[in-house]
């Protein structure tokens, strides 16, 4: 026994390194592989009457996806996450740059401080946000009591509302990789422009913010494609009115029972995840 | 210059604000003795009583205790095993082809995950019970411990400590258990908390793959939510919060720092 162990920890032999990769391997194959390759054979399947599955092989789904009916929903669902995306690249650059140029001793407290809210429930915040963000909430109480208004603004189930809910989450996702290539940055070569004449600005502009670019795209990347299948948010701060494409696949297997339309939509959303991580990755090579 | 810099201060401080704000709201309005308005009525524990006295909630608490626990420990023994051949075998084929799967986990979008698991299960005719819902938590645990007992292994590597007990005798079984395991044990521990943590607050995937019979404490919230507001939730949101607190706390005190390796 204790021979068969060692045999398999000593890993001389590739078969011994397969088997103890087995276990994880298998999970990933049947909850995750298997279940992937089945959403997309399911997505050329056709829905027949109380949800059963009919395993007719057609695009009608794409076809129903693409229609004006849906259509809409994937420009919108782009437009949140190119929008999301913007929005976390400006706010969170001035705050990677303080955490990496001086922030001191602060820093690894801030970037701690960062994690937290991510760490802590999604939910609970986007509850949160509600009590703030209501007909009788905080923000509302707050500007009737300082005259800003004269009666209470909806500001619940409202784009802006979904891209304040957006931009909260993702917020950490763009700053930490942006961190990460501005700490990258050589002190050295920023003094270098310095000796030779540069200001601040044109330091900053011709010499840092060039080489955190990498660092930019990554956070992108980080940003942009979770809020593609982004759920939650909308579910709780915008309302069906701006369904994005999560809701729409929630709601083909929670409440419309047609599976293989879901499937279809699902099927969209992982093509536009492995299109964008290919561009990606060819960007980091070029 | 100093204006600048000054400016930057202000901006980062105002957009950490931004982060705690409601994080802020909902600690201060669990104490307030009011159901629906915002306006402070004055100081109140009525609510943190409520939740104890509520057996469902404690009931959906019970059930997140023991699915994060499962999970975690599902979550361990295989990214243990996933690492261990990752990090210490001499390069195998295939190698490459295990590193990017062990990842796809993360950058899955929770609702792909979501509805894949339910179409599978169900059409598998697996019923949807604990057990399935406990497997799909691994799922979604395992890149952090995998990423967690790896970082601790290669920066074992360095010290090869397992080899001078190897060249003493000791089998690969012996070296295991005497060296590395006790070794790696901060940061299996560090990547199981972080799995606890992960499998406590999930609530896309459970909401996907849970059945009728079991609530989990993210899913009893959301359905309270639907009910509309009440300061209960406030109440509870802190005490998730605090267990939250506790669990990366607990973390930070066993992750691995970069310089500890060669110390041993």
């Amino acid at each position: 026994m204790s021979r068969a162990l060692s045999w398999l920890l000593g890993g001389r032999r590739p078969l011994a390194s397969h088997l103890l990769l087995a276990p994880a391997s298998l999970w990933l194959l049947f909850l995750l592989v298997i279940p992937a390759g089945g959403l997309i054979a399911l997505s050329f399947a056709k829905n027949g009457a109380y949800g059963a599955i009919v395993w007719e092989f057609g695009l009608q789904n794409y076809r129903r996806a693409f229609d004006h009916k849906y259509l809409p929903v994937l420009f919108r669902t782009l437009g949140f996450a190119g929008a999301t995306t913007a929005l976390c690249l400006v706010l969170g650059y001035p705050v990677a740059y303080f955490l990496t140029f001086r922030a001191g001793r602060w820093r690894n407290a801030l970037l701690v401080g960062l994690m937290v809210p991510f760490w802590s429930s999604c939910l609970v915040a986007y509850y949160s946000w509600m009590i703030v963000l209501g007909k009788e909430g905080l923000l509302n109480t707050a500007l009737l009591r300082f005259g800003f208004l004269s009666a209470p603004i909806g500001f619940l189930y409202t784009p802006f509302a979904i891209l304040l809910g957006l931009v909260y989450f993702y917020l950490p996702f763009t700053i930490l990789p942006l961190y990460a290539s501005l700490d990258k940055v050589p002190r050295s070569v920023i003094e270098a422009a310095y000796d030779l004449g540069a200001g601040r600005w044109t330091a900053f502009w011709k010499v840092t913010l060039p080489l955190s670019l990498p660092g930019a795209v990554a956070g992108c990347v980080l940003t942009f494609i979770p809020c593609l299948g982004d759920f939650l948010t909308v579910e709780i701060l915008g309302g069906p009115r701006y369904y994005l494409l999560g809701n729409l696949i929630s709601n083909q297997f929670m409440m419309a029972q047609d599976w293989p339309f879901g499937s279809a939509l699902t099927s969209i959303l992982l093509a536009g995840l492995v299109g964008g991580l290919w561009l990606y990755q060819r960007w980091e090579k070029a | 210059m100093s204006k600048t810099k000054r400016g930057m201060a202000a901006y980062v401080a105002a957009l950490f604000g931004f982060l705690y704000l409601p994080l802020g709201v909902m600690f201060v309005f669990s104490f307030n003795d009011a159901r629906r308005n915002v306006v402070w009525r004055g100081f109140t524990l009525k609510w943190y009583k409520a939740l104890f006295h509520d057996a469902e909630l404690m009931s959906a608490m019970l059930t997140s205790l023991e699915l994060a626990a499962a999970a975690a420990a599902i979550a361990a023994i295989l990214g243990i095993l996933a690492s261990y051949a990752m990090v210490k075998h001499k390069p195998f084929r295939g190698r490459g082809a295990y590193d990017a799967l062990l990842n796809v986990p993360l950058m899955m979008p929770e609702v792909a995950l979501g509805v894949g698991l339910l179409t599978f299960l169900v059409r598998a005719g697996y019923e949807l019970d604990f057990t399935a819902l406990a497997c799909s938590h691994a799922l979604i645990c395992l890149p952090y411990t995998v990423a967690a007992v790896r970082a601790r292994l290669i920066s074992l590597q360095e010290s090869s400590l397992e080899d001078a007990a190897m060249d003493l005798g000791a089998t690969e079984w012996q070296a295991f258990v005497k060296v590395t395991l006790p070794l790696a044990m901060p940061a299996i521990i560090s990547g199981a908390l972080l799995s606890f943590t992960v499998s406590f607050q999930d609530f896309v995937t459970s909401f996907f793959v849970a059945g009728i019979g079991i609530v989990t404490m993210p899913i009893k919230i959301y359905s309270m939510m639907k009910f509309g507001v009440t300061p209960e939730i406030n109440a509870l949101s802190v005490c998730l919060l605090l267990a939250t607190f506790t669990l990366i706390g607990l973390n930070a005190a066993f992750a691995v720092r970069p310089d500890e390796a060669s110390r041993h």
